[in-house]
């Protein structure tokens, strides 16, 4: 059984999964289909309720 | 002292808009400076190497590189001089780009003054810094889950399949909490006890599960990591157990009404009653009327409970499968129906006739003898349902002893008494302390399926942590001097990590390493200046500022 | 994203999509495309001297076009990773013209004309699939004119609008008076030209243009060929500074907008598109307008909802507050049309169903709360994945486990789920983690590796 996982999606759902999977020692494999990740959170000025900044 | 300091030009990003070169040769002059060199990019790898080069070939035992954000960078430039051999804590990093380069774009001759100031202050800091080794704590693979309704229980089944063992603890004769009392679920009307039960099944299938039925946490202590429990079972007797991490899945509960809309539990009733009655199938009424946000959205409990719109509309559909005669008219302020499948339900209600009215706050619904009236702001109009029952739709409120649960585990709730998170977006399942986590109606109403993805989710987040071999942490955390402390209490209360205790026998405070994160709060408010904060302690931070 | 970019345990692929996937769960074998970015992902440092000089001006995607970048580019400052990007449709060294500025001016040898795609197999145990979703076009709908009202923005372009980062720089600057403040600038550097020109004509016959222009239109130079061309430049200088001139006082009455509305529903609960409620977006007009009440304390918000659902921890809390702080109002109702009015502004028509009159009410700005669309690729991607999607569009999955898709061994999260906000998208992010490390654990070992 191979043990790595690949992620397709760099916002903030692919991004959290990734982080978590890596921190537990699995080897990932995060894809994005844009040249930077972050997705739509990235174009994000703050957000709610507590109007911090977005990522 | 031999320090090495490297300037880096950050391509043009630094170098086009202040003189690296100067600023590299005035550092090679500072006291203890015995090698300077500037970079086009001291983080490529050419730049990497240069520090490393540096180290050996001159013998630095101090490395202070400028160039751009701690942030971004300091973890690197640190482990590279681990790499050469030089205690990681040995490095100090001066800002030259996003605090000087980028701030003073046209003032060249003032932004290069301005660098060899911060260079200068980052060199006499550099001299008073001391090695650190890295906190390193044991972890039990060994979760404590309070609360054993479909969060709880979906947490621990998910963390016993990846090999962690899970003690839960339950305060009810059966686990299956909230589920147990329900009729149908939405959106697909499963039935509720046996979905519940094939979670409970797969859970008792679990020989790494531990449950613990009629039991309540009686009391916690020694600290996360390492956290010794006492569980009080229903028979009286008592169990300790030691666990790494915490899990707060207590749920919440329906309001009960008392005093709103004549509530009377007969013909007035809440929807949690209207699930028994559909369960045991003792609905009889065939003019049912639904009055939504009954106690909530209110001045007096202000949030919206998410989860009661779902639910109504559901059990009109329910109720009209049952009997199709029967009239279900629902008055509602929003309809929060939030998502694809809920919002498909509304719109199948009202194909299927189920009617929906408006109210307003200021003028809510009056419930009389066999009817209900309202005020239609739609038409203008004064309106008369009648009706044989009235269900009120109240919102889940904590509860009542969460406020304990939360004094037990020095964790915050929330001004309606739900757990709070660290942070509301980015971390809805951590407790800003360490090791304990929230998920289900216990941090704000849920459905069944939020409450199990965040169960499941609370297991990814404890095997962060308890797949590690051990806990390795940063060096940067406080130290109190119990030689000076007062005992004042006064960093306690600053602390929002929870990691200082006080000792009544020493009649001092003490900090916890493995939970301190190096905020340095409490070491700002020490009037003793017994509390000081590794790499950031009075000495070293005022030969930085004596330097400006 | 720092925290991704540098994990040893992640490799990010970036500029990349999944290709094909064969095998089944425990045993998958995932083809990934590496697109060619025409710069070495190694070698660049981000530093962003080549976009300084590229000759190239193309419209900026990353701020919903509001503002421009190069044909090499970073698709955001803060980027993970920096590293830059050749856009082949735009680049004139890869459409065959000469320019190669990029190549000389990066002193880290990273760009790479002769880059090609690449593909990449990855033997993995598992997937999560979190490719979230699109923002709705809102010119589908056409009474709402979005594109022909300029005044009418989305959500998502008000957002840049209202960052400091962004192409206004925080400033609520609308997007009309933006087209005229551009137009100036254009006829501006026209007219600077013509006059240096002029310049060159009053030099040579030692007398002013206009003084000229009075005796040539008399008849007084007739056969001059070259003072026949300084007349022809004067004439095509009038014609520019004129409406310049009308422009620049136009310009001067420019105000930023503080009379905002915001329309709910934009494609959401709506038969025509999408019937299903997107979640997040009443709770991003409140924030919206909250935050630009904050940039201008005289901003005041209409926000035009069938429901306003603030099902969230605080946002009820969040949406009285900006009620009671922020300027903000909440009308009941599906707005049934925009025109535009006097000024570029934006009118509202809509029923006020308290009050039981159709009204209209002219704003600044529009700002249109556009639906959580499936995305575009959503049916390619999971042909790909072999996975099923449901009737709106998202993945499906399980009721007994709801993060599972169709396929054992992928697993999904986000808004590739459903419409939902940011904390949910988090928990079922750590969810799907859990699930795929659940099946990927031995159970008689606790480590993972």
């Amino acid at each position: 059984m191979n043990r790595d996982i690949v992620v397709i999606g760099g916002g903030i759902a692919g991004i959290q999964s990734s982080l978590d999977l890596a921190e537990m020692g699995f080897k990932v494999y995060l894809v994005e289909k844009l040249p930077s990740i972050g997705g739509k959170m990235a174009q994000l000025d703050k957000t709610f309720p507590t109007n911090d900044c977005a990522i | 002292m031999r320090i090495g300091v490297f300037i880096c030009d950050c391509g043009s990003n630094i170098a086009g808009h202040l003189d690296c070169a100067a600023v590299t040769e005035y550092g090679s002059n500072l006291p203890g400076v015995v090698y300077a060199k500037e970079n086009l990019y001291t983080c490529s790898e050419a730049g990497i190497v240069e520090i490393q080069k540096g180290i050996k070939d001159h013998n630095l035992n101090r490395v202070v590189v400028a160039s751009c954000s701690p942030r971004t960078h300091q973890p690197l430039f640190q482990s590279s001089c681990a790499a050469a051999g030089l205690n990681p804590y040995l490095f100090e990093m001066v800002n030259i780009r996003d605090q000087c380069s980028w701030v003073h774009m046209q003032e060249r001759d003032r932004a290069t003054e301005k660098a060899k100031d911060l260079v200068r202050m980052g060199v006499s800091k550099a001299a008073f810094l001391e090695p650190q080794d890295d906190i390193e704590a044991s972890l039990i693979p060994r979760v404590l889950v309070i609360g054993a309704g479909v969060a709880g229980l979906s947490a621990a089944e998910t963390m016993a399949d990846m090999g962690l063992e899970v003690v839960l603890v339950e305060k009810e004769a059966e686990p299956g909490g909230l589920l147990n009392d329900l009729y149908r679920l939405s959106p697909y009307g499963e039935n509720s006890s046996e979905r519940i039960g094939e979670i409970i099944k797969a859970v008792s299938s679990k020989p790494n599960v531990t449950l613990y039925t009629g039991s309540r946490v009686e009391d916690i202590g020694g600290y996360i990591w390492d956290v010794d429990i006492t569980v009080r079972q229903g028979g009286g007797e008592t169990v300790k157990e030691k666990v790494g991490c915490v899990v707060v899945a207590t749920g919440a509960v329906p309001l009960t009404p008392e005093g709103l809309y004549g509530y009377n539990g007969r013909d007035v009733i809440t929807q949690m009653e209207l699930e028994e009655r559909l369960l045991k199938g003792e609905v009889e009424a065939k003019g049912i009327v639904m009055i939504q946000c009954a106690g909530a959205r209110s001045p007096e409990r202000e949030y919206c409970s998410r989860i009661c719109c779902q639910t109504a509309v559901k059990n009109a559909r329910l109720l009209r499968e049952q009997s199709p005669e029967t009239r279900v008219h629902i008055l509602y302020r929003d309809m929060q129906m939030y998502g694809t499948e809920n919002e498909q339900m509304l719109w199948d209600a009202r194909g299927e006739g189920v009617r929906f009215d408006v109210f307003l706050p200021d003028r809510p619904p009056e419930v009389g003898e066999g009817k209900v009236r309202f005020y239609q702001p739609l038409t203008g109009e004064r309106v008369e349902i009648p009706c044989e029952l009235t269900v009120l739709s109240t919102p889940l409120v904590p509860r009542e002893d969460s406020a304990s649960l939360s004094q037990l585990l020095r964790v915050p709730v929330d001004q309606n008494g739900f757990f709070l998170e660290a942070h509301a977006k980015l971390r809805p399942l951590d407790f800003a302390t360490d090791g304990i986590f929230v998920c289900g109606s216990a941090r704000y109403p849920a459905n069944v399926e939020e409450a199990r993805s965040q169960g499941l989710g609370v297991s990814s987040r404890i095997a962060t942590i308890l797949f590690k071999e051990k806990l390795v942490t940063s060096a940067i955390v406080a130290e109190i001097d119990p030689a000076t402390c007062v005992g004042c209490m006064g960093c306690m209360e600053m602390c929002p990590y929870g990691a200082i205790d006080y000792l009544p026998e020493e009649g001092v405070c003490r900090v916890n390493r493995i939970l301190c994160k190096g905020c340095g709060c409490c070491a700002s408010t020490c009037p003793s200046q017994s509390a000081m904060l590794k790499g950031f302690k009075p000495n070293q931070l005022l030969a930085q500022i004596r330097a400006v | 994203m720092l925290d991704v970019g540098r994990h040893p345990n992640i490799e990010l692929m970036a500029y990349s999509e999944v290709d094909k996937v064969e095998g089944e769960a425990g045993a998958f074998k995932v083809t990934v495309r590496r697109k060619a970015r025409y710069v070495d992902e190694d070698r660049c440092t981000g530093c962003g001297a080549c976009a300084e000089k590229c000759p190239t001006v193309v419209s900026d995607a990353f701020n919903e076009g509001l503002g421009q970048r190069r044909a090499v580019y970073s698709w955001f400052a803060q980027g993970i990773p920096s590293t830059h990007t050749i856009d082949a449709d735009h680049c004139r060294q890869l459409n065959g013209k000469k320019c190669g500025i990029c190549k000389k001016v990066c002193q880290a040898d990273a760009i790479d004309f002769e880059q090609q795609d690449r593909f990449i197999d990855i033997d993995a145990g598992a997937i999560i699939v979190a490719s979230g979703y699109d923002v709705f076009d809102a010119s589908r709908i056409p009474e709402y004119q979005y594109r022909q009202i300029p005044n009418v923005i989305t959500a998502i372009e008000f957002e840049r609008l209202l960052s400091a980062s962004g192409p206004t720089s925080g400033h609520l600057h609308r997007p009309s008076d933006l087209a005229v403040e551009e137009e100036i600038k254009g006829l501006e550097k026209k007219a600077a030209k013509a006059l240096k020109m002029l310049g060159k004509f009053e030099k040579k016959y030692e007398k002013g243009s206009e003084e000229f222009y009075l005796e040539y239109r008399d008849g007084k130079y007739e056969g001059d060929e070259d003072r026949r061309k300084w007349a022809e430049k004067y004439e095509a200088y009038l014609a520019v500074s004129g409406p310049l001139e009308e422009m620049k006082k136009e310009a001067e009455a420019f105000d930023v907008a503080k009379r905002l509305a915001f329309v709910q529903c934009v494609g959401s609960r709506d038969f025509r598109f999408y019937p299903f409620c997107s979640g997040y977006c009443c709770m991003h007009s409140i924030k919206e307008a909250i935050i630009a009440n904050e940039h201008e304390p005289e901003t005041t918000s209409v926000i035009f909802g069938m429901d306003i659902r603030a099902v969230g921890k605080g946002f009820e809390e969040y949406k009285i507050r900006g009620g009671n702080q922020s300027g903000i109002s909440y009308i009941r109702g599906r707005v049934a049309e925009i025109v535009e009015g006097p000024g570029h502004n934006p009118v509202v028509v809509y029923e006020d169903t308290r009050e039981r009159k159709v009204m209209e009410q002219a704003f600044d700005m529009v700002i249109l709360a556009t639906a959580c669309a499936p995305s575009r690729d959503v049916e390619g991607l999971a042909e790909i994945l072999g996975i099923e999607i449901n009737r709106f569009g998202f993945f499906q999955t399980g009721t007994s486990q709801p993060l599972d898709t169709t396929r054992p061994g992928i697993f999904t999260c986000g808004c590739a789920h459903g419409p939902m906000d940011i904390p949910e998208s988090v928990a079922q992010a750590s969810g799907a983690a859990a699930r795929a490390a659940q099946i990927l654990t031995d159970s008689r070992m606790r480590k993972a590796s």
